[in-house]
């Protein structure tokens, strides 16, 4: 079986040799073509044998000698090419690809003294060449010999009398030197020059650090820069934690080809970085410029991550635009019935699906059903939210009834069905550790807490929680430790510890004992009583030293004693 | 290295200890600070505040990373329980096991008796968070007080068995710092509390007040104290010390331009550690000198990080140096400071170097005796992040538990609690 990096190799070559024939670059011999062939089904020394004969007849063959450098480095022979080189560079002492080979061969070989021996006789003999220079300090600049690189590339601007062709290399370099602002302009004059580079300048100047930003940010922003500084700065903003700031590079660009690709590259690394607010903001922006129903599907996505519906359904009726029914049944519905679900228009989300539903497949009817069943949940009603899945034992539907069994209080329901299908949501995982913790087959106040809490209520559902721990007692402590997170979600501090200590003190034997010892030396630590919570910590290492809460714990108990810095 | 012999003594120790009647608890506790060590640094201060608390303990040097032993005490176990420090309860017998098997290599058994009293030298309110040995001591919870110039022109540092220098410059020249941060807010302050403080402790200026600074701490370690320096302060002492009346400082600074013969005029037989070394004179070079061989913040003369490698001494006959080099690792990343490292050719002649990096020109951890104390030098500025800059956050060290670097800050710290053993020559 052929390995995946020969069939790389074997496209690469098929590629080069296309290539090479519709360019004209380069006549291909007859040896050059069977050595490319031979080279593809990894037969090397085979290879090898054809590309020295290329060369035997045409000594300044680039392309024979680059595919000899690639089977010499293939057989573990690259001292074997140095005479080569020689031979032809002797040949084409003005070919630049050759001069390369030997520098990084020479290199490769370990030979120091030889590589900048062959830089010094390539810069002799082309004097107004930049290529030497380049050659040589990135091969320094790999190497980490800044000092050497820095001297090369100060030659070179006095010995050229420009910098043109190496800002690439400067930038690299100071870059790695730390002159961040400096590597700033010098990534910008390399951008002018080879747009392609972007990706690079990003990745370079992302580990820019905190205090020199300012000064990176004045310098892509300086008087002239353009659309590709902005680009950049604005990529290196996000990876820097400030989408808005990255936006702000953007938005205010003359309307035109270059600024809506640099909206559109923004708004697909913003989703890649789940920055939601700025992607709808880009998307937006390029949708007034130009409207299509694929990019306010994207707007409207970016709005419902970004928790705002409403939002999401406007620019799900700019997508519709242009589509008939069986299309937007397609493409659009889904997207519109979760944001009528998110907002717990259930009616409206019923008679939607009705009006689409000669439109849909059976299959994407039934994933829509399971939509709006959510959506009566969120509006309190369980009774039509199983109506309408009715029979459906489709996995979708399963996951869906499992929970509205829950809702209803039917613990035995819910234990048959609910499990775990793809992503687990906290809210999934403590459904599941309260129905393998009771015995009970029903209980209606558990069900209502749970569905309080579907419903996004959860200051109502902490007291759902509370009263359902009075009526379940081999899951009250699991029920109370719910209710308390959820006291602590809605920053009731107080209630949320008042129900911690309960468990600490009273219930040291349950399994949320170690979680209500570290929750509550939290809530005290927030209150400001560091010696409690040093107290607290201490008492859950040494009672609980098996738990897997304890480097939690230790971290916890080191930031009391500041013992660690706060802001970490 | 175990012989054969010490095999033999071994095994008869631990037959011998199975002979004994198992009692009902261990009587000592081995803290292991090899790979087996979940919480290297806390170890430390584990040790300290045994010893502080009266209790009886030994480091065993090269054994196991450079184990401590410590009584098996409720206090102990306790705080190792809770800072997850790995301990071994150790019964006499395996103890009898282990003293031999250190009796026959090079190791060695040091007793720890008084926790040394530790003094750090930082401005007052300036935030514990930029300095190493801060960071260690908090982390390990190692108690230590601070002091500054007016303590120390006070006459304060005789309180103290140990004293820290961190990023201080002695030149007063404020780490030339002028070059890029003159504008910044912060700069402005500094720069302004240190005339207000110069001129309140009767100096013209916060170079002469930072040279007076200087010989006082000359003084404590002539006198017999400990001197642990990092970063910039280990170049900048030095400086201020041989160029005590010399103008070593910039005009930016004390308002008269640098001597311009002060490279002959320096007195290295004042220094600790370096001489001849060449004052960079220029206020528009942010370096002192030529001692540091990294030059970090002098982007034409910047040196690439590499590694740097313990050296190995014996344990039996230089147990100073080998206290100093105790860890779990031999060789360890370099980090950047605004002095990093320490050029061969300045050192004098008698200097121990601890630590360098292989076929450089530059050491990286030193030390020497200086009349009646010694001296420790750590090039660079945080062991866990090598290219620290200012305005950085704080390096977090329950994050790096087990950090290399930091332990040979926290070997330092122990190094004065050890009992002196004679020489067996």
């Amino acid at each position: 079986m052929r390995s995946r990096s020969a069939r790389r190799l074997g496209l690469a070559l098929s590629l080069l040799l296309v290539s090479l024939a519709r360019a004209g670059a380069q006549q291909v011999t007859g040896a050059e073509q069977r050595g490319l062939l031979l080279e593809q089904d990894e037969k090397f020394r085979e290879a090898a044998a054809a590309y020295r004969a290329a060369l035997a007849t045409a000594p300044g063959s680039v392309m024979a000698l680059l595919g000899l450098e690639r089977v010499y480095a293939q057989l573990g022979w690259p001292d074997s090419l140095v005479p080569v080189l020689e031979r032809a560079i002797a040949a084409a002492p003005r070919e630049p690809a050759l001069r390369a080979a030997q520098i990084r061969t020479l290199r490769s070989l370990g030979l120091t003294d030889r590589v900048h021996q062959a830089f010094e006789r390539w810069t002799r003999d082309m004097p107004g060449d930049a290529g030497p220079y380049r050659e040589y300090a990135r091969l320094l600049l790999q190497d980490g010999q800044l000092r050497t690189a820095d001297s090369v590339l100060q030659r070179a601007r006095t010995r050229l009398g420009t910098g043109r062709g190496l800002e690439l290399e400067q930038a690299q370099l100071r870059a790695a030197m730390g002159e961040w602002a400096l590597s700033a302009t010098s990534w910008y004059e390399a951008l002018e020059r080879a747009p392609y580079l972007e990706q690079a300048a990003i990745l370079s100047l992302v580990a820019t650090p905190l205090e020199m930003r300012p000064a990176v940010r004045r310098d892509l922003l300086a008087a002239g820069r353009n659309v590709a500084a902005r680009r950049v700065l604005a990529a290196l903003e996000l990876h820097w934690g400030s989408p808005q700031d990255a936006w702000r590079m953007l938005r205010d660009l003359p309307r035109d080809t270059a600024t809506f690709s640099a909206w559109s590259e923004f708004a697909r690394r913003a989703e890649e970085a789940e920055a939601w607010t700025v992607v709808r903001a880009a998307l937006e922006a390029l949708l007034r410029a130009q409207p299509t129903p694929d990019l306010a599907l994207r707007a409207a996505r970016a709005a419902l991550h970004g928790e705002d519906p409403e939002a999401a359904l406007g620019l799900v009726g700019l997508a519709e635009r242009g589509l008939d029914s069986a299309e937007a049944a397609v493409v659009t519905l889904p997207m519109r019935l979760e944001a009528l679900a998110a907002l717990g228009r259930a009616a409206e989300a019923q008679r939607t699906l009705d009006a689409y539903a000669a439109h849909a497949t059976p299959e994407l009817q039934r994933r829509q059903r399971a939509i709006v069943a959510w959506a009566w949940v969120r509006a309190g009603d369980v009774a039509r939210a199983r109506a309408l899945l009715g029979n459906d034992a489709t996995a979708e539907a399963s996951e869906v009834t499992g929970w509205l069994s829950l809702y209803s209080g039917d613990l035995a329901g819910a234990r048959r069905t609910l499990r775990v299908r793809g992503r687990a949501t906290p809210e999934l995982v403590t459904a599941l550790a309260l129905l393998a913790r009771t015995k009970a087959d029903t209980s209606a106040a558990t069900g209502n807490a749970f569905l309080t809490l579907a419903r996004g209520d959860t200051l109502r559902a902490a007291v759902a929680f509370e009263e359902a721990a009075v009526s379940l007692d081999d899951a009250r402590t699991l029920l109370i430790a719910v209710a308390a997170r959820l006291h602590a979600a809605t920053r009731d501090d107080a209630r949320a510890m008042l129900l911690w200590s309960e468990l600490a003190t009273r219930d040291a034997e349950a399994p949320e004992a170690p979680e209500a010892n570290l929750e509550w030396a939290r809530a005290l630590r927030r209150a400001g009583k560091h010696a409690d919570a040093v107290q607290r910590l201490e008492h859950l290492i040494l009672t609980y030293p098996n738990s897997a809460l304890v480097p939690q714990a230790r971290r916890e108990l080191d930031l009391a004693r500041g013992a660690i810095p706060r802001a970490s | 290295m175990v012989t054969p012999r010490s095999r033999l003594i071994a095994a008869a120790l631990i037959l011998l200890g199975a002979l004994v009647p198992a009692r009902a608890a261990a009587q000592f506790l081995l803290v292991p600070m090899d790979d087996e060590q979940r919480n290297h640094l806390k170890a430390y201060g584990l040790t300290y505040n045994a010893i502080k608390d009266g209790l009886r303990a030994e480091w065993f040097l090269n054994y196991r990373g450079g184990s401590f032993l410590l009584p098996d005490a409720a206090d102990v176990r306790r705080r190792a329980g809770l800072d997850g420090v790995t301990v071994e309860p150790m019964s006499a017998a395996r103890l009898g096991a282990i003293r031999a098997e250190i009796a026959g290599g090079n190791m060695d058994a040091i007793p720890l008796e008084k926790a040394p009293r530790v003094a750090i030298y930082t401005p007052p309110n300036a935030p514990p968070w930029d300095d190493a040995v801060t960071l260690a001591l908090r982390y390990a919870g190692i108690e230590y007080a601070t002091v500054f110039d007016e303590e120390v022109v006070r006459g304060d540092l005789a309180k103290y068995d140990w004293l820290h220098l961190h990023h201080e410059d002695f030149t007063g020249q404020f780490s030339k710092f002028h070059i890029a941060y003159r504008g910044a807010p912060w700069f402005i302050q500094q720069v302004q509390s240190a005339q207000t403080l110069a001129q309140q402790l009767g100096y013209p200026n916060p170079p002469a007040l930072k040279k007076a600074v200087a010989e006082r701490m000359r003084q404590y370690v002539d006198n017999g104290g400990f001197l642990f320096a990092m970063c910039g302060a280990t170049e900048t002492l030095e400086l201020a010390m041989a160029g005590f009346d010399v103008d070593i400082a910039g005009n930016f600074a004390d308002g008269t331009p640098v001597d311009g013969n002060a490279d002959a005029k320096m007195r290295w037989v004042r220094s600790f550690a370096f001489a001849n070394a060449h004052l960079e004179q220029s206020p528009f070079v942010n370096a002192q000198s030529d001692i540091d061989g990294h030059q970090v913040n002098v982007p034409g003369r910047r040196q690439p990080l590499g590694t740097f490698t313990l050296f190995s001494f014996s344990a039996k006959f230089d147990p100073v140096e080998t206290i100093l080099v105790q860890n779990h690792r031999t060789v360890i990343p370099d980090f950047y400071g605004v002095t990093t490292s320490f050029m061969r050719r300045v050192l004098k002649p008698g200097v121990s170097v601890l630590a360098e990096e292989e076929g450089a020109p530059w050491t990286k951890y030193l030390h020497g005796n200086y009349g009646k104390g010694s001296w420790t030098y750590l090039g660079g500025h945080d062991p866990e992040d090598p290219q620290h800059g200012i305005g950085n956050p704080p390096t977090d060290l329950s994050l790096h538990p087990n950090s290399p670097g930091y332990r040979l800050i926290l070997n330092n710290v122990l190094f004065p609690a050890a009992k002196k053993k004679p020489l067996k020559t």
